[in-house]
């Protein structure tokens, strides 16, 4: 039964075969190879697709490796450039601008699908506030060149240079990771981050303790120039409001003198009101700056400013009794835009050990009373009567006006009036100048003018000139003479006569 | 820009002229007299290496401003404070008064911070003995009761001035070796919780 059933099998495959007519060359694998193919390995045979199965699974690999160590290779590539090849670092900024946009993109997306999407819209209309392109490049720029003077620093470290570069960025990537966390979950990380890290320098590299210091500035400066977007002035705390009731409390408090703070500086003369100048620029242009360090180095130098105005005002050295008030006063006058900001800022993210010992840190724990003072300023402390105090504040009242009808009457101008009076005068002086300016500028510009038609008249007359010339001494084109070369030598008969080769005997 | 490393913040507190700053100008100048006289321009802040034993302790000498309109902000400046120095005038009682406030606001706020009772203007009374309004041993129960050191200095004659310095520098060497191995700890909680910041949280 057995046999007959195959014998059975056998003919209907036969016949199968007779009956769907395919062509052999359609059965073999389409690589070649010989062997026959199969669909299912689309149309090649189990080694041909193997092969092509492995190669295409490799590249699959490759991108996807590629893809997900985009920002290292980045980072590396800007490492390598530092190194040598400085031609590789247009390209890695653009990378990075690339990848920029790309996490942009995703947090954005994450923002709309996470429970707390509700801050979603107005982080974008944050980020739709940054003024304008130039200026985000110009930061990526700022951003980019602190990287690459990391990387240089870190170079001359060699081996450890690399772990720290690692450690850095695998913190700052781990921070870009976790959004939601609150200001002061966020200073809690990088305290932390800066504690480890001093460890880790003081135990494992064996570093000096001022060795380890230059490399946590340094550090701290490569860190929060690339974390400051987000963590300055963040959506999760109230510092916007605080600075702008700090804001219009100076605004409020305008009419405070230096009398009525008791500081010991004359602005009278000019070197004083010169540091005073420089102070108060010094304290506004802290908000310019990224790093707490360079906001700290700001503040020391305000006070530095003030230290000496004091110092030429009183003739010795100024004490805290001094200092405060005259700190104060400046901080009025100034106004510095975000101050409680910059101030938070700069407690949550500076390196602690110079915050709390150092001379900056003494600087800015006066800056600090400055603010509470402000804030708190009432009639008392500034030694006047409540009733005053609510006229000046509510503008009813100014005391300059009150000082020169009371105080000064007899003794000739009003403190006001020569304050005035000398604003005038520099006012005068200014104008002045600008106008000798303007007259120099003038004066240049006709000098320009003269020189330019001078150099037009010159160039016709020099054409003028070759043109004369051209028409005195006219091209004559000769037909060349066919005659031997000395066949207009007149003198012929003197020349001496031509030399005849000579035989020498011997 | 890179300052002085500084081991230790001391704080002087006292009123207004009972001569905090004559004292640490006193201290500086007088180290400084052998050589030349580093030109500063304010003894608001000194950092001053000072040597104890094989050591050098670096101290941090942060000047305070004693007028009472600031009194609500002298927390933010002894915030982190490991000495300090609370000064009265010995021929004004009223200073020692608020030398008395002063050290409660220590004893309540900065538990780390030693503190260092001291009567300045003592050449004043060696001149006449009628201009002594606190009894140095008033002075001195107090100190007792308080667990703090008591000095009597005169920034005029130098009497007592390096001794007190030496004593603040000394005790810190003394203690920091204690701290050692809590210091990161202890460091880190005091930031939250202390009084600096949460006064500019609360205002």
């Amino acid at each position: 039964i057995c046999s007959s059933f195959l014998d059975l099998v056998k003919k209907k495959l036969r016949t199968e075969r007779r009956g769907i007519h395919v062509d052999q060359s359609d059965l073999l694998c389409k690589k070649g190879c010989g062997y026959y193919g199969n669909a299912a390995w689309q149309g090649l045979c189990s080694k041909c697709w193997r092969e092509e199965y492995q190669r295409a699974r490799q590249k699959q690999i490759q991108d996807d490796w590629a893809l997900a160590e985009k920002l290292q290779r980045e980072e590396e590539a800007a490492y390598a450039s530092s190194q040598g090849a400085t031609s590789l670092g247009p390209f890695s900024k653009f990378e990075e601008k690339k990848t920029n946009e790309k996490t942009r993109k995703v947090t954005t997306v994450k923002k709309f699908f996470s429970p707390s999407s509700r801050t979603a819209p107005k982080k974008e209309s944050q980020d739709g506030k940054t003024p304008s392109p130039s200026i985000s490049r110009q930061s990526s720029m700022e951003t980019d060149r602190v990287s690459r003077d990391f990387v240089d620093f870190l170079k001359n470290l060699q081996k450890p240079g690399r772990e720290i570069h690692k450690q850095c960025r695998a913190f700052i990537e781990s921070l870009s990771c976790k959004k939601d966390l609150s200001a002061d979950e966020l200073s809690e990380c990088v305290q932390d981050f800066y504690q480890n890290m001093s460890d880790r320098l003081m135990s494992h590299f064996k570093g000096s303790s001022e060795c380890v210091e230059q490399v946590m500035d340094q550090v701290e400066k490569y860190i929060m120039t690339r974390l400051y977007k987000s963590v300055f002035c963040p959506e999760t705390t109230d510092d916007e409001k605080k600075d702008l009731a700090t804001q219009n409390r100076i605004r409020a408090l305008h009419w405070v003198t230096i009398q009525m703070l008791c500081v010991s500086m004359d602005e009278e003369i000019p070197e004083v009101s010169d540091n005073v100048v420089k102070a108060i620029t010094d304290i506004i242009e802290m908000d310019s700056k990224r790093v707490p360090r360079d906001k700290l180095a700001c503040i020391t130098h305000c006070s530095k400013h003030i230290f000496s105005a004091i110092k030429i005002t009183k003739n010795e050295p100024a004490s805290a009794d001094d200092f405060l008030p005259a700190l104060i006063y400046i901080v009025l006058k100034a106004n510095p835009p975000r101050l409680q900001s910059n101030i938070q800022y700069i407690t949550r993210f500076c390196n602690p050990s110079r915050l709390m010992t150092g001379e900056d840190g003494y600087y800015f724990t006066n800056l600090c009373c400055a603010v509470a003072f402000i804030e708190k300023l009432d009639a008392q402390s500034l030694n006047l009567s409540p009733e005053d105090f609510e006229r000046y504040m509510s503008g009813q009242a100014s005391p300059r006006q009150h000082d020169s009808d009371a105080g000064w009457p007899q003794t000739g101008p009003a403190p006001s009036t020569v304050a005035t009076n000398t604003a005038l005068a520099q006012l005068h002086d200014n104008l002045e100048a600008l106008l000798g300016l303007s007259s120099r500028q003038e004066n240049l510009m006709e000098a320009a003018q003269s020189l330019q038609s001078d150099l037009v008249s010159w160039q016709e007359s020099v054409q003028q000139e070759v043109k004369d010339i051209l028409e005195k001494y006219p091209l004559e084109i000769r037909p060349p003479a066919a005659s031997a070369i000395d066949a207009d030598n007149v003198e012929n008969d003197r020349l001496p006569p031509p030399l005849t080769p000579q035989v020498f005997a011997g | 820009m890179s300052a002085i490393r500084v081991d230790a913040k001391v704080v002087m507190l006292g009123k207004e002229s009972v001569g905090k700053t004559s004292l640490v100008e006193r201290y500086v100048h007088h180290r400084f007299l052998v050589g030349p006289y580093q030109n500063t321009i304010g003894a608001a802040f000194v950092a001053k290496p000072i040597q104890v034993g094989e050591k050098v302790v670096t101290l941090g000498i942060w000047d305070t401003a004693g007028s009472e309109r600031y009194e609500a902000m002298s927390r933010i400046y002894y915030r982190g404070a490991r000495a300090a120095i609370v000064c009265y005038d010995l021929t004004d009682s009223s200073s020692f008064q608020r030398a008395r406030f002063w050290v409660k606001e220590l004893q309540n706020c900065e538990e780390h911070c030693k503190i260092y009772l001291c009567g300045t203007k003592s050449d004043l009374i060696e001149g006449d003995r009628s201009l002594r309004q606190i009894d140095y041993h008033d002075a001195q129960d107090f100190a007792d009761e308080i667990g703090a050191l008591h000095f009597e200095t005169s920034s005029k004659t130098g009497n007592n001035v390096d001794e007190l310095f030496h004593k603040v520098a000394e005790d810190y060497n003394n203690t920091a070796f204690q701290y050692m191995t809590e210091e990161t700890g202890v460091d880190l909680g005091q930031k939250k919780d202390s009084c600096f910041y949460s006064c500019c949280h609360n205002n």
